[in-house]
Formats: structure tokens, C-alpha cells, sequence
């Protein structure tokens, strides 16, 4: 009997050891988790994390937002993904309107978002791009976004100027642009390969200028092939242009491939504006510039429509989204914009300009940018693909561009991928 | 102190907790591994029984069999560098009798350094810009053809993220096999060298068989670990360029959590335990063997 009582005691103290568990909350105090997936210190956290004080301090501090930041993306998505698997989604994450949400939606997971916009008369606050951006194809949308942005092709202007370059206006004459600079030895573009997705972009780019997103819909969906002639054009593209980019660019990471172009060694550098902090002095002094998306002869989509995005967006858990939490959502959505915008960023939320801060020129060019942006917008393909075939495209994109895998190896790839997802 | 060894409560206290964490943290994660191996499930929603659907296509898989020989040249590779160069150092050290601790500490501090660092680092000296440490040397030393991103090269790639990891632990091995050394008797030595024995005689008849215990056991933890290697190569390439640097562990991180086949992802995960387990039933069979 002594001996059973003690193992029961032993037992009891190891599990309790392993299960302790760490804080209590307190029941007045309402805490909502953000799982966040954005730089910490980032004008989006600071942002947040500024509404958030000022929200609880308007509730008496029984009201507190608690952030748990992995700002890099692979982990961040393993570990959202580990807690929903694990049935711990968190109050608020961050997620892209990708087939992974669809999923999160059908199962019932997610707060349809546009509803709860339309419903608290806060839709028509949002930039429509923006908005669209976070939709699925069927226009429902799960999502709210934090940011904006528009992408383009900065360019040293002094390196174009010694070797008599113009801005090319035509993907030809870009082609042609890199044909210069590459016999003159200089590396005509900087790219970021270790995160893939730049690579990407190339790739999805002389789809975009003839079908908008058509071709990457019907891809995804099992209607089109990357063998057909559009998914031909799309790969020779990246087989071309990538014979162009840095030495080594695989292996090249976010950082390197900027500071490549911000110190001259490169020509070119294909990055959005919120870089724009980083390009600033350059375009300032005159040495950089930018280009946008440039056309093809017989393109369906305007020069005024190239790559627009809103980011990966907010969404909410179905089951803990209470009234408490609506409200807090609906004081973001009042007070983002300025203050968002007042760190020189380019809001998603239409917002009069603070008269107290002083936009640089290069805020203002891409703010008429945006404003001058017409209705298609070149969606990433990361967001369209489902998670097995985004992941082979990702990996094998690089050994295309590298000119390590020819063309029917990579359409068998994707296309048996993307047959298995459909099927 | 006898009286406390003898008594069998006493075990208890001591056991259970490590046993509790044991069954909870490693046994229970493995056979919950096993589970999902049978079941097509992507993280939402019920699981699907696909009995050994997963498997079956595990081994129609392309990149599963190239993620499977790229582990045995990452496996030569490590082996190779913690247990040879490991052990060579340990017998150098032998030979050293003054600042013997500094050398060990020496050696010893990349084990302690932090995985991420490490990636860092070795990013770092293998790439073309800025020129690594790697590129500069061989520029210097007139090899300046060899120069290249070893990293974005897929002729290289594989034994550039082997590389790191066998330099990683090559110390901790050194350390291993230095305190085994230098534990044999010196009569032993004494004896030989009476006998005619040279050093290398020595070494190799005499020394080397007394420590083969501690050989096979690193051997083992070796191998287990290099069947296990994840850490290093996805921090450099997350198995890129392509599947080029992929590896068994890498390739089930990707199917689970990138692809979201956790049910795949298990069966892979699965394969590499059973791998890992056959290495040492097969390692502990030869090494028995011939004592035999």
C-alpha cells in the first residue's frame, strides 16, 4: 500500500511537472493574441502596438493585445500551421489569402471579413486593391490587410547613363538592356534567390501582360498546363532573364542582393516601395531610379497595371471573434491610416496626409503611382498555388533561371503537382 | 549509501520523472509519428486512414530517393570528418604536453556555437559577394578557376553544407577520443614499444583496438545524427538549389509543414527512424562480429 501510494505520488509530481502550466489570467482583463508575422519594430508593429496602448488605455487597461512576433515567414507559417493543427489557432493571425486560408475558410475557421467591413460601413475606407487583393477568386474575402505597396525595377542611373541605356519600355528592350550591361561586365540584375519568391515574380510577369490573372488561374486549377504556349513564354522568360542575375543568386539573400545594388555592383533591383526607406538617398542624389513592369507588344494589361499588393493580411478566429474584439478591430481600422501613413508608409486605409510630417519626393512619385494604378493587378503566384506545388515551383524555378533544368523537366514537374492537388 | 541503492522506492523517485519526460517528450511524439504515417490528413479537419498509401509513394518518389543518397554522401562526408579528423587530433594531442586544455577548449568552442551563427558564417565564406573567406583563399593561392557561390553551385552544394556539420562536432569527437587515449595504461605502450613496436604500430595494433568500444559508440552517435542532419543545410539552402543539398530530414520538414502532407511527412519521418535503427543493429552486428 505504501509502496502504491508513493509511485502515485512520484507519478503524480513528474506529470504535474510537465503540464505546469504559466500565467493565469485575470478575469476583468480581455487578452487577445496577435500571432504576428511582421518585423518586429516594423512601422506595421509599431503601429499596432501604438493603437493597441492607446485602445487599453481608453479601456482602463482592462484590455490587452499581446503580440507574438516570427517575423520569418517559413517559421512563422510552421508554427501557425503546428497550432492549428494542434486546435490552438491563436485570437488573430497573420495569413495570406492563399489555398492554406481556403481551407482554414471551408472549414469554418475564419471571420468572413468583407462581411464584417460591409456590415460596420468600413469597406469603402480601404484602397480597392488593396481589398481585392486579399479576395479569392470567388470575391469572398477572409483577410484584412496592413499594407499596401506597388513593385517596380530600380535602376542605377549612372551605370545606364555610361553605357547609353534608356529605360526600356518593352520586355524586348529589358532583355536587351541586360544584353548591354552583360557584355560590358557588369551584373545586370541583383536578386534575392535564397526566399524564391523574387524569382518568382519573373515568372509570372509575360503571363500577367497577356491574360492579367488568367493563366495562373486556370494553371492552379488544372485548366491550363505550363507546357502550353503562355507557360512556354513564361519559362523562356526566366530562362532568358536569368542568365542576367548575380552570379551565385541561389545563394544570394534578401540583404546582399540590396546592398549589391545600393553599392553600385549591380544594375538593377526588383523590389517594392517599402524599400523605399533604403532607396531614398540614392533617388535623392539622383543615382537610382525606377521603372515600372514594362510591356509587351500585344498585352492585354496596361502599363498602369503591374504587381500590386496588399501583403499578408489579418484574420480572425471564428470561434473567440466577440463583440470586444470587433470593437477593438473597428479602432484599427479608424486609426490606422494616419498613423500608419504618418511613418511614410502607404496605407491600405484612405487617409488625409498628416500636414506635421514632410514626404519625401519619392513618397509623393509613388503615391501618384498608386493613384494612377489601373484595375488589373499581377497577383504572386504564391498566393494562387497550392502549398505542394509551391513549394516544388519554388525550389525549381532556381535551377531554371540557372539554366540546371531545361523546360520539360520543370512543365512535368508542375503540372504532376498540380494534377495530383486537382485530383 | 548502499542502504538507499537497495532500496527500490528510491529508484522510483529518481526514474520516474525522467521516464515521465522521456515518455511524453520522445516516446509518445514517435509513436504518434507512426499513426500519422497511415493517414492523409493536412492539419485541418479529420484525418483520413490511407493504410500504406503513404509509403507506396514514398518509394515512387524521385525526390525521395534523391534525398536518399544525398544523406549517404552527407553521412560519408560527416563521418568521415568528425571521426578520421577527430581522431587524428586526439592522437596529436596526445603527443602535446603543455597547453593541452587550451587546444581542447579551442577545438571544442564550435560545438558550443549557435546553429544560426554557424549557417551564418559558412554562408558567409562560401559565397562570391562579397568574396568569402573560401573564394579568397583559393584566389590567393592561384586556384582562382575553383572560385564560386558553393552554395548556388549544384555540383558543390551537398558537400558544402556537409561540411559545416562535420566541422561542427569534430572537436567534441577529438575530446572523446583523446580521454579514451590517454586512459590506457601506459604499461601497455611501454610494453609494445619493448616488444620492437614503433609509434605507428603502436597506434594502430595496440592503441586503436583498446578504445574500439568508444569508436563504435561514436560511430553510432554519428551516424544517428548524420541520418538525422537537418539543422545546417536548411538554414544554408533548405535543400536547394532545387533538391540538390535535400536531405531525408529536410524533405519531411518540407512535406509536413511546407506542403502540408503531415501524413506523408510522418511516413518519411518514419523511414528515417527505421534507418537510423537498422544503421545501429547493423553497426553493433559488425563490431560484435569481429570480436567474435
Amino acid at each position: 500500500m505504501k509502496k502504491a501510494l508513493l509511485f502515485a505520488t512520484v507519478l503524480l509530481t513528474a506529470v504535474s511537472m510537465i503540464f505546469a502550466s504559466g500565467s493565469s489570467e485575470k478575469d476583468d482583463v480581455t487578452t487577445v493574441t496577435w500571432f504576428a508575422s511582421r518585423p518586429l519594430g516594423g512601422e506595421i508593429d509599431t503601429t499596432m502596438r501604438e493603437i493597441a496602448a492607446q485602445y487599453s488605455a481608453e479601456h482602463d487597461g482592462k484590455w490587452v493585445l499581446e503580440v507574438e512576433t516570427t517575423a520569418d515567414r517559413p517559421s512563422y507559417l510552421q508554427r501557425l500551421k503546428t497550432l492549428i493543427a494542434g486546435g490552438n489557432m491563436p485570437d488573430i493571425i497573420d495569413i495570406d489569402a492563399d489555398p492554406y486560408c481556403q481551407e482554414l475558410v471551408d472549414a469554418g475557421m475564419l471571420v468572413d471579413v468583407k462581411q464584417f467591413l460591409v456590415d460596420n460601413d468600413r469597406y469603402d475606407d480601404f484602397q480597392e486593391v488593396a481589398l481585392r487583393y486579399q479576395e479569392f477568386e470567388d470575391g469572398s474575402m477572409y483577410t484584412l490587410p496592413l499594407e499596401y505597396h506597388i513593385e517596380m525595377i530600380w535602376y542605377n542611373k549612372a551605370i545606364f547613363e555610361q553605357y547609353g541605356l534608356e529605360v526600356p519600355q518593352t520586355m524586348d528592350e529589358w532583355l536587351e538592356v541586360c544584353r548591354v550591361l552583360d557584355e560590358n561586365g557588369i551584373t545586370p540584375i541583383a536578386v534575392d534567390g535564397v526566399d524564391r519568391w523574387p524569382v518568382l515574380r519573373y515568372m509570372a510577369m509575360i503571363p500577367f501582360r497577356y491574360t492579367g490573372n488568367q493563366y495562373i488561374l486556370d494553371l492552379r486549377s488544372g485548366k491550363a498546363s505550363m507546357g502550353d504556349d503562355l507557360g512556354r513564354q513564361a519559362i523562356e522568360f526566366v530562362q532568358e532573364i536569368g542568365q542576367y542575375f548575380n552570379d551565385g543568386f541561389a545563394a544570394t539573400d534578401y540583404a546582399t542582393a540590396q546592398s549589391m545594388f545600393l553599392d553600385g555592383k549591380a544594375a538593377m533591383y526588383y523590389i517594392g516601395d517599402w524599400e523605399q526607406r533604403a532607396m531614398l538617398e540614392g533617388y535623392e542624389n539622383g543615382t537610382i531610379d525606377y521603372f515600372l513592369m514594362p510591356m509587351t507588344p500585344d498585352a492585354n494589361t496596361g502599363a498602369n497595371e503591374y504587381c500590386a499588393n496588399s501583403g499578408i493580411g489579418l484574420a480572425f478566429n471564428a470561434e473567440t471573434f466577440d463583440e470586444k474584439t470587433k470593437d477593438f478591430i473597428l479602432y484599427v481600422i479608424d486609426n490606422y491610416g494616419k498613423i500608419y501613413a504618418s511613418k511614410q508608409q502607404m496605407t491600405p486605409i484612405k487617409t488625409e496626409l498628416p500636414e506635421d510630417v514632410e514626404f519625401s519626393d519619392l513618397y509623393k512619385r509613388i503615391a501618384a503611382d498608386m493613384d494612377a494604378f489601373g484595375t488589373n493587378f499581377m497577383k504572386p503566384w504564391d498566393t494562387y498555388l497550392d502549398p505542394s506545388t509551391n513549394t516544388i515551383i519554388q525550389d525549381n524555378i532556381l535551377l531554371l533561371a540557372s539554366g540546371d533544368m531545361d523546360a520539360e523537366t520543370f512543365i512535368n514537374l508542375i503540372d504532376s503537382s498540380i494534377q495530383d492537388y486537382v485530383n | 549509501m548502499n542502504g538507499i541503492l537497495k532500496d527500490k522506492k528510491a529508484y522510483l523517485v529518481f526514474l520516474v520523472p525522467g521516464i515521465a519526460f522521456y515518455l511524453f517528450a520522445v516516446f509518445y511524439p514517435i509513436i504518434d509519428s507512426v499513426r500519422l504515417s497511415f493517414v492523409e490528413w493536412g492539419g485541418i479537419g479529420p484525418e483520413k486512414f490511407v493504410g500504406l498509401e503513404n509509403f507506396a509513394r514514398m518509394f515512387k518518389d524521385h525526390v525521395f530517393y534523391e534525398s536518399f543518397f544525398n544523406n549517404i554522401i552527407y553521412l560519408v562526408i560527416v563521418v568521415a570528418m568528425q571521426l578520421l579528423i577527430g581522431l587524428l587530433f586526439a592522437v596529436l594531442l596526445t603527443y602535446m604536453n603543455k597547453h593541452v586544455s587550451l587546444v581542447k577548449t579551442l577545438y571544442y568552442v564550435p560545438c558550443i556555437i549557435t546553429t544560426v551563427a554557424i549557417g551564418q558564417m559558412f554562408r558567409s565564406m562560401y559565397a562570391t559577394e562579397p568574396m568569402g573567406l573560401f573564394n579568397i583563399i583559393l584566389d590567393a593561392v592561384g586556384l582562382d578557376n575553383l572560385v564560386r557561390s558553393w552554395l548556388a553551385d549544384i555540383n558543390t552544394v551537398l558537400p558544402a553544407v556537409s561540411f559545416p556539420e562535420g566541422w561542427r562536432f569534430t572537436g567534441m569527437y577529438m575530446v572523446i577520443y583523446y580521454a579514451a587515449l590517454i586512459s590506457i595504461d601506459p604499461e601497455v605502450s611501454e610494453a609494445a614499444e619493448i616488444d620492437g613496436a614503433n609509434a605507428w604500430q603502436t597506434l594502430w595494433r595496440v592503441k586503436i583496438p583498446m578504445i574500439k568500444p568508444v569508436i563504435v559508440l561514436s560511430l553510432t552517435m554519428c551516424i544517428t545524427g548524420a541520418l538525422r542532419g537537418f539543422d545546417i543545410p536548411y538554414l544554408l539552402t533548405n535543400g536547394g538549389p532545387g533538391n540538390s543539398s535535400e536531405l531525408m530530414s529536410t524533405y519531411m520538414y518540407k512535406q509536413a509543414f511546407a506542403s502540408n502532407k503531415f501524413g506523408y511527412g510522418s511516413a518519411i519521418a518514419v523511414f528515417i527512424i527505421v534507418e537510423s535503427i537498422l544503421a545501429v543493429v547493423i553497426l553493433r552486428f559488425v563490431s560484435g562480429r569481429k570480436k567474435d
